[in-house]
């Protein structure tokens, strides 16, 4: 729920990274951090295991600074990717403004991106929202492995609601800020 | 496309805000208080001890209290309203306001807990209060901040800002 202070001239967006594990859903916002005008962020927040895996989630809030007299910030998350966190995908998803689904393009994830696509469609009627009236991005990430399926197979199966999609190898930064422009767009379009 | 929930908080409920978190804050000898948005985000804050880290800890207590909310779920019962974090010199009670915001009072070992459960449940039923008038105004005032001018400013500026 994008919260919109007029006392404070502030405006804040909450856009949520969802997708299976090792899919790059951190890569995305560790390129954003480290490439982004440090005046335009904060601090970014992991709350990883041991392995370096997210727990919980990893936050980094962003700022536009001030628009037409409104300072407006995007505050980026990730779920966990592992089945095993179901629950905590669903609290890190409440009052989300927008999603990113990053996909690992490799064939032999294909079946768990299935699986979790159709996760977040269940994720999302728990938390009373429709996906099909929501901003929305897919973003094919890791294009640069051997085994990546065509982006044309991709978009079939797993992008039914044909919404923006975009190619990325998030490891070299490719197509992370133009996955994160287009949501950012879709996300102010909709307030 | 459906339009998102959004809510718009004008300076009088602000102002409204202030002065309910203020009053708490006082009344329970808190070190802060502060109100913030289930999604994370943080609308008002009272006192010194939070403010540097309002918005980290806006996202951590936020994501806190989901998460106890689903193991409320998986324990059979309703839901947890209210979370009691204890440690060495600070404590943090985080109570929830209607489904939609979060009152959370941080303090010492001066201020006995039951005072602070006592005075966040009042404090928490004025502002659901103010969040029922939150809620009717915003679809009133949210066109005077969200024009078109604003709309391609904001294209403008993340066109500018999030690129390579």
């Amino acid at each position: 729920m994008a919260l919109i202070n007029i006392a404070t001239h502030e405006i804040h967006c909450k856009i949520v990274y969802y997708g299976i594990g090792y899919c790059g859903k951190t890569t995305n916002l560790q390129h954003v951090f480290k490439s982004i005008n440090p005046q335009a962020r904060g601090d970014m927040l992991s709350i990883a295991t041991e392995t370096e895996r997210t727990l919980f989630f990893d936050f980094l809030p962003l700022d536009l600074g001030t628009v037409h007299g409104f300072r407006t910030r995007f505050h980026l998350y990730t779920v966990p990717g592992q089945i095993l966190y179901e629950r905590t995908r669903l609290a890190v998803l409440n009052g989300a403004d927008g999603i990113v689904f990053v996909t690992d393009s490799q064939a032999e994830k294909f079946e768990e991106n299935v699986q979790s696509i159709a996760e977040l469609e269940m994720n999302m009627r728990r938390i009373g929202k429709d996906l099909g009236n929501y901003p929305f991005i897919m973003q094919w990430n890791k294009r640069d492995m051997p085994s990546a399926l065509p982006v044309n197979v991709l978009d079939r199966y797993l992008n039914r609601r044909r919404v923006p999609s975009f190619e990325a190898i998030a490891s070299d930064g490719k197509g992370v800020f133009a996955t994160l422009r287009a949501i950012s767009k879709n996300v102010m379009a909709q307030l | 496309m459906e339009q998102l929930t959004n809510l718009v908080i004008s300076d009088r409920e602000l102002a409204f805000i202030s002065t309910a978190l203020n009053k708490l804050m006082n009344d329970t000898n808190a070190t802060s208080v502060m109100l913030i948005d289930k999604s994370g985000q943080v609308i008002a804050t009272q006192g010194i001890g939070v403010r540097r880290n309002a918005t980290s800890l806006g996202a951590l207590l936020a994501g806190a209290f989901s998460s106890s909310r689903h193991i409320a779920e998986l324990l059979g019962e309703k839901d947890f309203r209210t979370i009691f974090q204890q440690g060495v010199k600070e404590n943090i009670f985080t109570t929830i306001v209607e489904e939609q915001w979060l009152l959370v009072i941080v303090f010492d070992k001066l201020t006995h807990i039951g005072l602070v459960k006592v005075l966040s449940k009042k404090a928490s039923d004025e502002m659901g209060r103010i969040l029922e008038r939150v809620r009717a105004d915003t679809s009133r005032t949210k066109s005077s901040v969200i024009n078109v001018q604003f709309r391609s400013s904001v294209e403008d500026t993340i066109d500018l800002l999030f690129r390579d």
